[in-house]
């Protein structure tokens, strides 16, 4: 069973000249426990909305939640609050009471009756990890910006709750607050029993934290699917324009010490990159820095280099899309019509593509 | 004229030092009238203020109104409708208590009650709306939300507990009516004050109005002094 289920949510809002702004309209999708799903879109789509609608701090105009097939909408006041419970709510502007940094990350613990002794402990270990020593005693309103934005996810991270609601939470972060809300997340992700719904409007986020993607414009979803699916096929222009195209292949890589470069295996290629990159890691490669030829380039630049087959072929007009099929990895590129003209391409044919190793992002 | 000026103010200290009975009872039944009628005031209108400014209802506007208008309620009438209320022949004329404290109680705590009301909502109004989510969202029940709201905007709060208590204490028409301002009995600062200046007792007229003077000039200085300092 689906653990969230969201079923044609819309929302208006009633502006002080009573005319009505639509903000939702007809969002449907199902998230699965132990999953990242991430809602990705432009500013002013919708996204903060939709989060507070599911940590039900604002009612849909229309359209219901489900959890665990029984509906959260229509809960009484008690009800909702025992569902928030289970949610932590990381806003993108962060907001502290207005009491000390250790009084704001009890709060939570502390309104859900935990004992005095264990919430104490708890808040040494995560003052820790966030960085805050020192600071427990002084007012979190008095604390510089990045020092609040620690102890707003200390406040929601302590909770251990089952669903985190994540909204543009990298936004305007110094480098290393990034750092340990990336730690913070991959910790939740490799917990099979917590589920993340993250929004963002930077595509590698979504990348490199989604399981399943939807794409957000004007309130209203223009697609949902994985990564692969949303990046390789989008289906409208605005997903096409709005995320780009990108190819995002899973491998594991390793770092070359002697080179500096790191080698990364995706089944059975082997891709090198310039950034430096240990473990799992997805790369992401733009279908315009990959280039197509009959036969292998010779000295250049090229590091990596592949041989395949083209497999489909999207006339777009003056340009094409093709995916060709390079021992079962798909690779997502484009060339004028001309060239395959030129070049006297069509499916099935064998080609070699190669892109730079600089032009390998890994996420 | 400034003879008389002179000898008031120095009647006046006479007066205040020399714990003279008659002006000690006043200052203290006028402190305790006040001092009960916001205290019960505070604890009606808090809970109400904050509902009304938590909660979404069907004619929360008109309400709104309604209390806008009570904040600023003409005293005299306020205190004819309480004489009314309590006289003989009133609905609840059977319980005596007209030119009692107890009705002089009861008149400004129908004056303090929509000022607190008004200002505690509005207190709890012009919160961060983020604020109330965010602890809402941490898991608070409506009852810990509400209190922490309270305890966000103590200061606006108390402020307007201190707002009501000064109408309170220098209002005179209300409890001139309803009190009657019998002598041992009813009689307060500002009662006492216009009666005493129509007999031509300057003096005991300075006395008093220069001790009600002090206690709204303190009443203004913690006032400031909350709004200047984090509490």
């Amino acid at each position: 069973m689906n653990l969230l289920e969201v079923r044609n949510i819309s929302k208006d809002f009633v502006k002080n000249d009573d005319s009505v702004q639509n903000v939702l309209s007809d969002i449907s999708f199902t998230v699965k426990r132990g999953k990242c799903f991430s809602i990705i879109g432009p500013n002013g789509s919708g996204k903060t909305t939709l989060l507070r609608i599911l940590g039900l701090v604002e009612n849909p105009t229309d359209g219901k939640i489900l959890y665990l097939g029984k509906e959260m909408t229509n809960l009484s006041r008690k009800e909702k609050t025992k569902f928030r419970r289970r949610i932590s709510f990381v806003r993108q502007k962060p907001v502290v009471m207005n009491s000390s940094v250790e009084k704001n990350i009890a709060y939570g613990l502390k309104v859900r009756g935990v004992e005095e002794r264990e919430i104490q402990q708890k808040i040494e270990e995560i003052i820790e990890v966030v960085g805050l020593k020192g600071l427990e005693k002084k007012n979190a309103r008095s604390l510089s910006g990045g020092e609040m934005q620690r102890v707003a996810i200390a406040m929601n991270f302590i909770l251990n709750p089952e669903i985190y609601l994540l909204d543009e939470i990298f936004q305007n972060l110094d480098s290393m607050n990034v750092k340990l809300l990336d730690d913070f997340i991959m910790k939740i992700k490799q917990d099979k029993e917590k589920t993340i719904i993250m929004s963002t409007h930077d595509p590698f986020e979504a990348i490199k934290y989604a399981d399943k993607i939807a794409v957000l414009n004007n309130g209203q979803i223009a697609q949902i699917g994985t990564p692969n699916e949303i990046f390789t096929a989008p289906k409208d222009e605005f997903t096409a324009q709005f995320v780009g195209y990108e190819n995002i292949l899973y491998g594991i890589a390793e770092l070359d010490k002697g080179t500096g470069l790191s080698q990364i295996k995706v089944s059975d290629l082997i891709i090198t990159a310039s950034s430096q990159q240990e473990g799992e890691v997805k790369v992401c490669i733009r279908p315009e820095s990959i280039s197509l030829g009959k036969n292998p380039p010779s000295s250049t630049s090229l590091r990596n280099t592949f041989r395949g087959y083209i497999e489909k072929i999207r006339d777009l007009g003056n340009i094409c899309q093709l995916i060709v099929n390079c021992n079962s990895e798909k690779f997502l590129t484009t060339i004028t019509t001309l060239s395959l003209r030129n070049l006297e391409l069509e499916i099935g044919s064998e080609v070699f593509i190669s892109f730079k190793a600089t032009d390998v992002k890994c996420v | 004229m400034v003879n008389e000026f002179i000898d008031g103010i120095i009647e006046a200290f006479v007066l205040l030092f020399s714990f003279d009975l008659e002006v000690w009872g006043i200052i203290l039944l006028s402190l305790r009238v006040s001092g009960t009628a916001i205290f019960v005031a505070t604890l009606v209108s808090l809970p109400i203020g904050s509902f009304i400014a938590l909660r979404e209802f069907r004619g929360k506007k008109a309400l709104t109104n309604l209390i806008n208008t009570f904040m600023g309620f003409p005293p005299v009438v306020a205190g004819l409708l309480i004489f009314l209320l309590l006289s003989k022949s009133g609905p609840l004329g059977s319980l005596g208590l007209l030119y009692s404290p107890t009705a002089m109680i009861v008149a400004q705590l129908f004056l303090a009650i929509p000022i607190i009301i008004g200002t505690s909502k509005a207190a709890i109004e012009s919160i961060n709306p983020d604020l109330k989510e965010t602890i809402l969202n941490l898991g608070a029940n409506e009852r810990q939300l509400w209190w922490e709201l309270i305890k966000e905007s103590k200061k606006s709060i108390i402020a307007g507990i201190l707002v009501a208590f000064g109408q309170a204490i220098s209002e005179v028409g209300a409890v001139m009516i309803v009190g009657g301002n019998i002598r041992w009995n009813t009689r307060t600062f500002t009662t006492s004050i216009v009666l005493q200046t129509r007999m031509g007792e300057f003096g005991m007229a300075m006395a008093l109005g220069l001790i009600l003077i002090i206690i709204s000039f303190s009443l203004n200085y913690i006032l400031t002094h909350l709004q200047m300092r984090d509490i």
